[in-house]
C-alpha cells in the first residue's frame, strides 16, 4: 500500500446496532485530494461509515487509518478531521468569526494567528463581511458556507460532509455544489461526502461508492457508474432506467443471447453480471431511456418489439414517451427536444429499438 | 388564511376562570387583612391601620426571610449540581437500564406523599437514625451528629423534594440541543470537558436559569419539610406565617408577611424572565 497517496483507509470495518450490521465488512481507500462520495438509500450504512471514520463510532472489527496512522480507537477530537453537518451545527451562542475561530483555539493556535486565519477562511467561502454576525442572521446557504470555513480552517487531513445540502433550498443547492467543488479543488483537500441524492453524487465526485445493506456495491467514477453498473441495484439506483424481464438462452462468441418480449437479443458480454447467468435462467434486462428509440412498427430495427404510445412527459430538454407493450408492461423512451410530442401522439403504434451496446443484464434475484 | 375557531372554544377557558376567581378572592381577602388592626387574643380584627407594615422591619422577621433565602439558594444550587449530571445521562445515555434507573430513583419520590417522605427523613437523620447508627457502628463517631432540626438536614430534605422537578426541567433543556453541536465541537478538537464547558453548558443556560429559579422560588414557600425536619429550630417564611396566624391568631401580620413573600417571589420570577430575554437575544431559545 502506498500510504503517501492514501489519505483515509478503512479495512474490513464492521459495525452493528442491536445485532443488525449497519456496516458489514467495508474496505475503502480514499486517495489524497480526492472527492469521494458515499451514495445510497437511507439505512444503507453510509452515515455509520462516516461516523466510524470521524470516530463517533468504534467498529467491532476492522481498522481505520488516517494519513497512514491507525486511528480505530482514537477519539474524534484527536483525529485530523473536519466535519460539516446537515443541520449546519453552527454554535448559536457565538458569532460567525467565533465559530470559525473555535477549532483554532481548541488546537492552541497562537492568538495572533487566529484573526488572519479566520478572515482568510471567511474570504474563501465568500463571506468576508459576516464575521461579527450571529449564525441566526444568516441564510441557510450562508450558514453552511460558514460551517465549511469552520471545518477547513483547522487544515484537517480529510473533510467529512454528512448530507450537507439536504436542508438547503433546492434553487440554492446547485450554487452550493459548485462552490464546494471550487473550494475543494483549489485547496486540494481529501473529501468524503455522504448523500442519498444520486445527481449530487454524479456532479461532484471523483469517485462514488454506492452502498446497500452495509456493503459497497460498486466503487468507481461517475461515468463508469452510469455507463457500466456492476449490479442491478446500482443500475436501478443511478439515473433512470427501464427494467424488462428476459430469459437467458446462452452465452456464445463473446455475446449474451437472451429473449425479451419474444425477441432474441445479443448483448456484448461485458455488460452486466454475465458470469452468474445460466442458460435458461430468468434475468432482467436494463436499458436507459436515452438508449431506447422509437422506430416504425414491424421494422427490423424494433428489437424490443412493438407497442402503443401511452403518455408523454415533457421535461423541457427532452420528452419521455411511455410505450405500452401487448403484455401491459411499459417502457420509457427519451427523445431530445419536443418533436416527439407531435410525431408520436398517444395511441400511435411504434416499434422500440434498444442500443444493446449500452444495455445490461443481471440475474433476477 | 383567517383563523376561524368554532365559538364554543371560548368555553374552554371556563376552568381557568374558576381558578382565577378563587385565587383573586383569597388574595383580596389576604390583602384586606394586612390593613386591619390586630386584637390580641381574638380571631376578630379591628379597624384600618398601617401599623402592621411597620413591624416588618423588625430583625426577628427579617432574619427568617434571610434564612429562607439562604436555604432556598443552597437548595437550588445543590439541585443544579446533582440534577445536571442526572438529567444529562437521562437524555444522552444509550443504556436503557441506566435511563430507567435514573428515572425511577429521581421521579418516583415525587409520587410518595409529603408526610411519608418527610417522616422518612426523620428516621434517616435522627439521633439514632440510619446515618448516625451506621457511622457509630463503623466506629467513625462516638456522639451522634446533629442532623435533624438543623439547616443542613432541612436542606437535604428539600433537595430530595425538589430534585425531580429540576431533573425534568434540565432534561427538557438538554434534549433540545442537537447532538450535532457537540459532535461539531469534538471534530474541531475539543475534548469532552471542553465540549461541555464551551458548548453544552452555554446552550443549556436557559434550562439552568429556569430550573434554578423555579426551585428557588418553590423552596422559598416550603412548609411541611422545614416544619417537620426543622422541628421549630429551622423556620422558613411559611412556618413563621403559620405560627403567627394559628398560634397567635395575628392574621393581619401573617397577611403582611405573606404579601411580602409573594412580592419577593414575583420579583425573582421577574428577574428570571429578564434574564431569559437576554439569553434569547444572544440566539438561544
Amino acid at each position: 500500500m502506498m500510504t503517501d497517496t492514501i489519505s483515509v483507509s478503512v479495512e474490513g470495518a464492521v459495525k452493528s446496532f442491536g445485532g443488525t450490521p449497519a456496516v458489514d465488512g467495508v474496505s475503502l481507500k480514499i486517495r489524497k485530494g480526492e472527492f469521494l462520495t458515499l451514495l445510497g438509500p437511507s439505512g444503507c450504512g453510509k452515515t455509520t461509515l462516516l461516523n466510524l471514520i470521524a470516530g463517533f463510532l468504534e467498529p467491532e472489527r476492522g481498522e481505520i487509518f488516517i494519513d497512514g496512522e491507525a486511528v480505530t480507537h482514537v477519539p474524534p477530537y484527536r483525529r485530523s478531521i473536519g466535519m460539516v453537518f446537515q443541520s449546519y451545527a453552527l454554535f448559536p451562542h457565538m458569532t460567525v468569526a467565533e465559530n470559525v475561530a473555535f477549532g483554532l483555539k481548541m488546537h492552541k493556535v497562537p492568538a495572533s494567528e487566529i484573526g488572519p486565519r479566520v478572515a482568510e477562511a471567511l474570504e474563501m467561502v465568500r463571506l468576508p463581511q459576516m464575521g461579527p454576525r450571529t449564525p441566526r442572521q444568516l441564510s441557510g446557504g450562508q450558514q453552511q458556507r460558514v460551517a465549511l470555513a469552520r471545518a477547513l480552517v483547522i487544515k484537517p487531513s480529510v473533510i467529512l460532509l454528512d448530507e450537507p445540502f439536504s436542508a438547503i433550498d433546492k434553487n440554492l443547492r446547485a450554487d452550493m455544489q459548485v462552490e464546494l467543488k471550487r473550494i475543494q479543488k483549489r485547496i486540494g483537500i481529501t473529501t468524503l461526502f455522504v448523500t442519498h441524492d444520486q445527481s449530487e453524487a454524479l456532479s461532484l465526485s471523483d469517485r462514488i461508492a454506492v452502498m446497500s445493506h452495509g456493503k459497497i456495491e460498486q466503487l468507481s467514477g461517475p461515468a463508469e457508474l452510469y455507463r457500466n453498473p456492476a449490479s442491478s441495484f446500482v443500475a436501478s439506483f443511478i439515473g433512470d432506467i427501464n427494467r424488462m424481464p428476459c430469459t437467458v438462452i446462452g452465452i456464445e462468441a463473446g455475446e449474451v443471447v437472451l429473449k425479451a418480449n419474444e425477441h432474441v437479443l445479443r448483448l456484448p458480454k461485458e455488460h452486466g453480471a454475465v458470469d452468474v447467468l445460466a442458460a435458461g435462467s430468468a434475468a432482467l434486462l436494463f436499458a436507459r431511456p436515452e438508449e431506447l428509440a422509437l422506430v416504425p412498427a414491424q421494422g427490423v430495427e424494433a428489437n424490443l418489439g412493438e407497442g402503443v404510445v401511452d403518455t408523454h412527459v415533457y421535461q423541457g430538454t427532452h420528452v419521455d414517451v411511455y410505450v405500452r407493450f401487448g403484455d401491459g408492461r411499459a417502457v420509457r423512451v427519451r427523445h431530445p427536444g419536443f418533436e416527439a410530442l407531435e410525431r408520436f401522439p398517444a395511441g400511435t403504434a411504434v416499434g422500440v429499438h434498444a442500443n444493446l451496446a449500452q444495455a445490461f443484464v443481471f440475474p433476477e434475484k | 388564511m383567517q383563523d376561524r375557531r368554532p365559538a364554543y372554544f371560548a368555553w374552554f377557558i371556563l376552568p381557568s376562570v374558576f381558578l382565577a376567581v378563587a385565587l383573586v378572592a383569597s388574595l383580596a381577602s389576604l390583602f384586606q387583612y394586612s390593613f386591619r388592626e390586630y386584637i390580641p387574643g381574638s380571631i376578630k380584627v379591628g379597624d384600618f391601620t398601617l401599623a402592621n407594615f411597620g413591624r416588618m422591619g423588625s430583625w426577628v422577621y427579617l432574619r427568617v426571610f434571610i434564612d429562607s433565602l439562604l436555604l432556598s439558594a443552597c437548595t437550588a444550587a445543590a439541585n443544579l449540581i446533582l440534577g445536571y449530571p442526572l438529567a444529562y445521562s437521562l437524555v444522552r445515555s444509550k443504556s436503557s437500564l441506566l435511563k430507567s434507573t435514573i428515572l425511577i430513583t429521581t421521579i418516583v419520590p415525587m409520587f410518595t406523599g409529603d408526610i411519608v417522605r418527610t417522616y422518612s427523613w426523620l428516621v434517616v437523620l435522627g439521633k439514632n437514625g440510619f446515618i448516625n447508627g451506621t457511622l457509630k457502628a463503623a466506629g467513625i463517631i462516638d456522639t451522634p451528629l446533629e442532623l435533624l432540626y438543623t439547616p443542613l438536614g432541612v436542606t437535604v430534605a428539600l433537595v430530595q423534594y425538589s430534585l425531580p422537578v429540576m431533573v425534568i426541567i434540565l432534561a427538557a433543556a438538554i434534549s433540545h440541543i442537537d447532538v450535532a453541536y457537540e459532535k461539531a465541537a469534538a471534530s474541531l478538537g475539543a475534548g469532552p470537558l471542553r465540549v461541555f464547558w464551551n458548548v453544552t453548558l452555554p446552550l443549556t443556560m436557559p434550562g439552568i436559569l429556569s430550573g434554578t429559579v423555579t426551585i428557588f422560588a418553590w423552596t422559598l414557600s416550603a412548609f411541611a419539610t422545614p416544619q417537620l425536619v426543622g422541628g421549630g429550630k429551622v423556620n422558613m417564611i411559611s412556618n413563621m406565617v403559620y405560627q403567627l396566624g394559628f398560634s397567635n391568631f395575628d392574621f393581619p401580620f401573617a397577611a403582611v408577611l405573606s404579601m411580602a413573600a409573594l412580592a419577593l417571589i414575583f420579583a425573582i420570577l421577574g428577574l428570571m424572565s429578564l434574564g431569559m430575554r437576554r439569553l434569547e437575544r444572544v440566539g438561544l431559545h
